[in-house]
């Protein structure tokens, strides 16, 4: 995967939060993890990409930012189930916005989404994954993104 | 003939028409004789009362005699005996020849010649005995009552005649009878035949029939079975579809499998294929199942048309693994009578073969493109080569390390330790001819060239970085392995001759020849002519770090000094100098096991009005910093990340990279540097570097 594909995933999680909060995310300094060492949040939402590339796309965030987001949203069900589904529909439109902007180069999955940061997420193996620190009013989260060619 | 053909019922159709025509045939038979019997049971009648006519006329005859006889009228007799022999007569004559006569009731019929032989000769006789008689009798009635005479006489003749007469038709009434009996005899024979061939017909049909319908029953259990078998069994998914895409009610067992659902029978065959193909692909196969369906399209022909050929399907599985297959589906025409009813399809699973295919030609063309890795791999000692490649992985970890550390305001410096490594890693790959791996280092030093002395860069704007990261991971990881194969081979066969770690003939140590090689190389490419000259201990005395590090020093200050240094032949001659420029290279081992390193290069030495413009340049002084700073201060930008005082850029040099790396790896190793020189004449660096820790650990 090539810098301009790394940055739609980017771009679109930067984009969420912003129409969200109205602030984006603040992007770190991307980095390599190693399939055991990727950082795993309390809430998962994991996307397949398969095609010409196989692997996946998650983004992993703590239980205090969901929270934050839900607030922010007006939202007063601040129950795990909501956590969740709100990780669902930030991987849904990382998964429907890439589908858009990739065509046909990829083919991605319906969003998958894991809870509890002691959970395995399946990334290719002996792959080093891009990890993307987001940083959003001090609270840490991560985009994965761990592909390999097929 | 009939317009249809029976095909296999055709024997059956005979057979029941030969039943029908036997039938039919007995039933015109019996029809026909039983008229024939029926007009002997009239002769048997009309023999019949022949003979009492002969009876009743001789009577008559008689008593007209005795009439006349007494005086007694005999009118009424007379009347009645030329009916009776009007009536026999005319009888007689039509059985002889045919004609009508009276009934019994009186009426007139006709009756037709008696056609037998017998009967014949008895009415020949008869009509013998009868015509005197006949003639003397005749008119009688016309005339009234006959004189005594001729009543006598005829009287006479009656008596002449009557028993013969009698005798006659009684024989022909028995003629007759047996004429009739024997008829009734034939059509019992008919019928009794007919009855029978029919029954037989009846009984050849059954039988024969029977056999081919269990036969034929048999067949198509065997030939259903056979098929079960098939469907059963086969590995392909087998299926009818018809012009409306609907999926036949049979279909191999393999299929499901293949395609992924168990509802199969009678279903639209689009619909299975919706989700697993793009709406560009199912609208082409539509259009290419309905071409198959012209007749006037040529199968063959449009054969390379058909989209399903080669059909990748994705199947998500799990937290957000997809499985991918590849499908093939075929399509053949079935015809029935000439017309294209179905379509026979065949469809497999070829994952197997494709990924085969790709594994093959991902093979080759990393063959492809390790060919020149190879070569370069095998200029290079196998000990040097494990010894820089630790160094690059540990080197990209290091990498690694700088950009996970998160937090603003360090972006500056962690480029510039990146753009460090990364400067030494090409140095050292450069020094060993690896330009697999000193190309990707070089491009990862343009990008971070790009980023060095901005302001604000962004974590978003490190992603190339990590991206050109990955990449020399994995090339690393390409050579390790090639490195290893070829071990592996050296294992088995000798390839070549294993290096001595001294040439021989000139006892240069191994690492002495990499540099000349390298200053070679670059002087080539800059055009200078540059010898590099060693004198001092072995390096491999040193300890590992000392060795790699004092490596990785010199091949920078060979690219500095042919690059900055060493002037061209043409300027080296004008200013009095030999062409050839000259590098001098001394190690020595400290007493407490570091070592010290000399380099100096006879070339235009540093340029102190030149290293202020670079300053300015780069941004590290202003102008009027640079002008009052003294020397030695001056001097020492030299070590300082993006002063160089080349303008240009190329892959040696022109970065100020390569001796910030240098004043890097000195810190690391807790050593020194001084740094002399004369303008035009030479620079010189010594080094010091202490025994490190692993060292003195081991020391202990």
């Amino acid at each position: 995967m090539d810098e301009t594909q790394l940055k739609v995933f980017v771009g679109i999680v930067q984009r969420y939060f912003e129409k969200i909060t109205g602030k984006a995310a603040e992007v770190g300094t991307p980095f390599l993890g190693q399939p055991k060492e990727l950082p795993i949040h309390d809430f998962t939402g994991v996307i397949g990409i398969s095609g010409s590339q196989r692997g996946c796309v998650y983004f992993s965030a703590p239980a205090q930012m969901l929270k934050e987001l839900l607030l922010r949203a007006g939202e007063t069900d601040l129950s795990e189930d909501n956590f969740a589904d709100l990780t669902g529909e930030i991987a849904n439109t990382i998964s429907g916005n890439a589908r858009r902007e990739f065509g046909s180069e990829f083919l991605i999955s319906v969003p998958v989404v894991v809870r509890g940061s002691g959970q395995h997420i399946t990334v290719p193996k002996d792959v080093r994954a891009y990890v993307i620190p987001l940083r959003w009013h001090k609270i840490a989260a991560s985009l994965v993104v761990s592909v390999a060619k097929a | 003939m009939l317009g249809f053909d029976l095909g296999k019922y055709r024997t059956m159709v005979v057979s029941i028409a030969l039943f029908l025509v036997l039938d039919l045939g007995v039933l015109i038979l019996n029809f026909v004789i039983s008229s024939e019997i029926d007009k002997d049971a009239v002769n048997i009648n009309l023999a019949g009362r022949q003979r009492m006519l002969s009876q009743r006329m001789a009577k008559t005859a008689l008593q007209i005699e005795a009439r006349n006889a007494q005086g007694q009228p005999s009118e009424k007799e007379a009347k009645e005996l030329a009916q009776a022999h009007a009536t026999f007569d005319g009888t007689l004559n039509a059985f002889i020849a045919g004609g009508n006569t009276l009934s019994g009731a009186g009426k007139d019929i006709h009756v037709e010649r008696i056609d037998d032989a017998h009967a014949q000769a008895i009415l020949a006789e008869a009509k013998g005995l009868w015509t005197p008689f006949s003639t003397a009798v005749r008119g009688l009635g016309d005339k009234g009552a006959p004189s005594p005479e001729a009543a006598a006489g005829i009287a006479r003749q009656a008596e002449a005649v009557n028993l013969s007469l009698l005798k006659l038709m009684n024989d022909l009434t028995t003629r007759c009878e047996q004429l009739s009996s024997d008829k009734a005899t034939t059509l019992r024979m008919v019928q009794v035949s007919g009855i029978t061939l029919a029954t037989i017909n009846f009984l050849i049909i059954l039988f024969h029939f029977l056999r081919h319908l269990r036969e034929s029953d048999r067949l198509v259990e065997k030939a259903r079975r056979e098929t079960d078998n098939i469907l059963q069994t086969t590995q392909e998914g087998l299926f009818l579809l018809d012009d409306k895409f609907a999926m036949g009610t049979q279909h191999s067992k393999a299929l499901a499998g293949i395609i992924g659902t168990d509802r199969i029978a009678e279903q639209d065959f689009l619909a299975i294929l919706r989700p697993m193909v793009t709406q560009k692909t199912l609208d082409t196969a539509k259009e290419y199942i309905e071409l198959l369906f012209q007749p006037e399209i040529k199968e063959k022909l449009v054969a390379s048309l058909n989209p399903l050929n080669h059909v990748e399907i994705h199947q998500a599985q799990g937290a957000g693994e997809m499985s991918t297959r590849y499908l093939q589906f075929g399509f053949n025409r079935v015809r029935e009578e000439g017309r294209i009813t179905h379509l026979l399809v065949t469809a497999n699973d070829i994952t197997r073969r494709v990924k085969l295919e790709q594994e093959l030609k991902a093979t080759e063309e990393r063959a492809k493109g390790q060919m020149g890795m190879l070569v370069e791999i095998l200029q290079v000692d196998p000990s040097d080569m494990h010894r820089f490649l630790r160094a690059a992985n540990e080197g990209l970890g290091h990498i690694n390390n700088h950009l996970m550390e998160q937090g603003g305001g360090k972006a500056e410096q962690k480029i510039n330790a990146i753009y460090r490594i990364t400067h030494r890693l090409k140095g050292d790959a450069g020094a060993l001819g690896l330009s697999m791996l000193a190309t990707p280092f070089h491009e990862l030093e343009e990008v971070l060239d790009g980023l060095r002395g901005r302001p604000n860069v962004t974590g978003e704007e490190f992603l190339p970085i990590t991206v050109h990261l990955k990449a020399l991971f994995e090339q690393l990881e390409t050579v390790g392995s090639a490195v290893t194969r070829i071990a592996q081979m050296r294992g088995v066969v000798t390839v070549e001759p294993p290096r001595p770690q001294i040439d021989p003939a000139e006892a240069v140590p191994r690492v002495v020849s990499q540099w000349q090689a390298f200053t070679r190389q670059i002087a080539d490419r800059q055009q200078r002519q540059v010898q590099l000259s060693y004198s001092g201990i072995d390096l491999q005395k040193l300890a590992p770090v000392l060795q790699e590090s004092i490596n990785s020093m010199v091949t920078q200050f060979v690219r500095n000094a042919v690059v900055h240094g060493i002037e061209p032949p043409a300027e080296r001659r004008a200013r009095g100098k030999p062409e050839s420029g000259r590098i001098a290279v001394y190690v020595s081992q400290r007493e407490d096991g570091g070592a010290d390193l000399s380099f100096r290069d006879d070339g235009k030495g540093l340029s102190i009005a030149k290293l202020r413009e670079a300053a300015v340049r780069a941004g590290k002084l202003t102008a009027e910093e640079a002008a009052t700073l003294d020397h030695r201060r001056i001097v020492a930008l030299i070590f300082e990340p993006g002063v160089s005082t080349r303008e240009a850029v190329d892959e040696d040099a022109g970065r100020g990279a390569g001796l910030d790396a240098v004043k890097d790896m000195i810190a690391r190793l807790g050593g020194t540097v001084r740094i002399g020189s004369t303008p035009g004449e030479y620079c010189h660096f010594r080094i010091s570097l202490p025994a490190q820790p692993e060292q003195l650990a081991a020391a202990a």
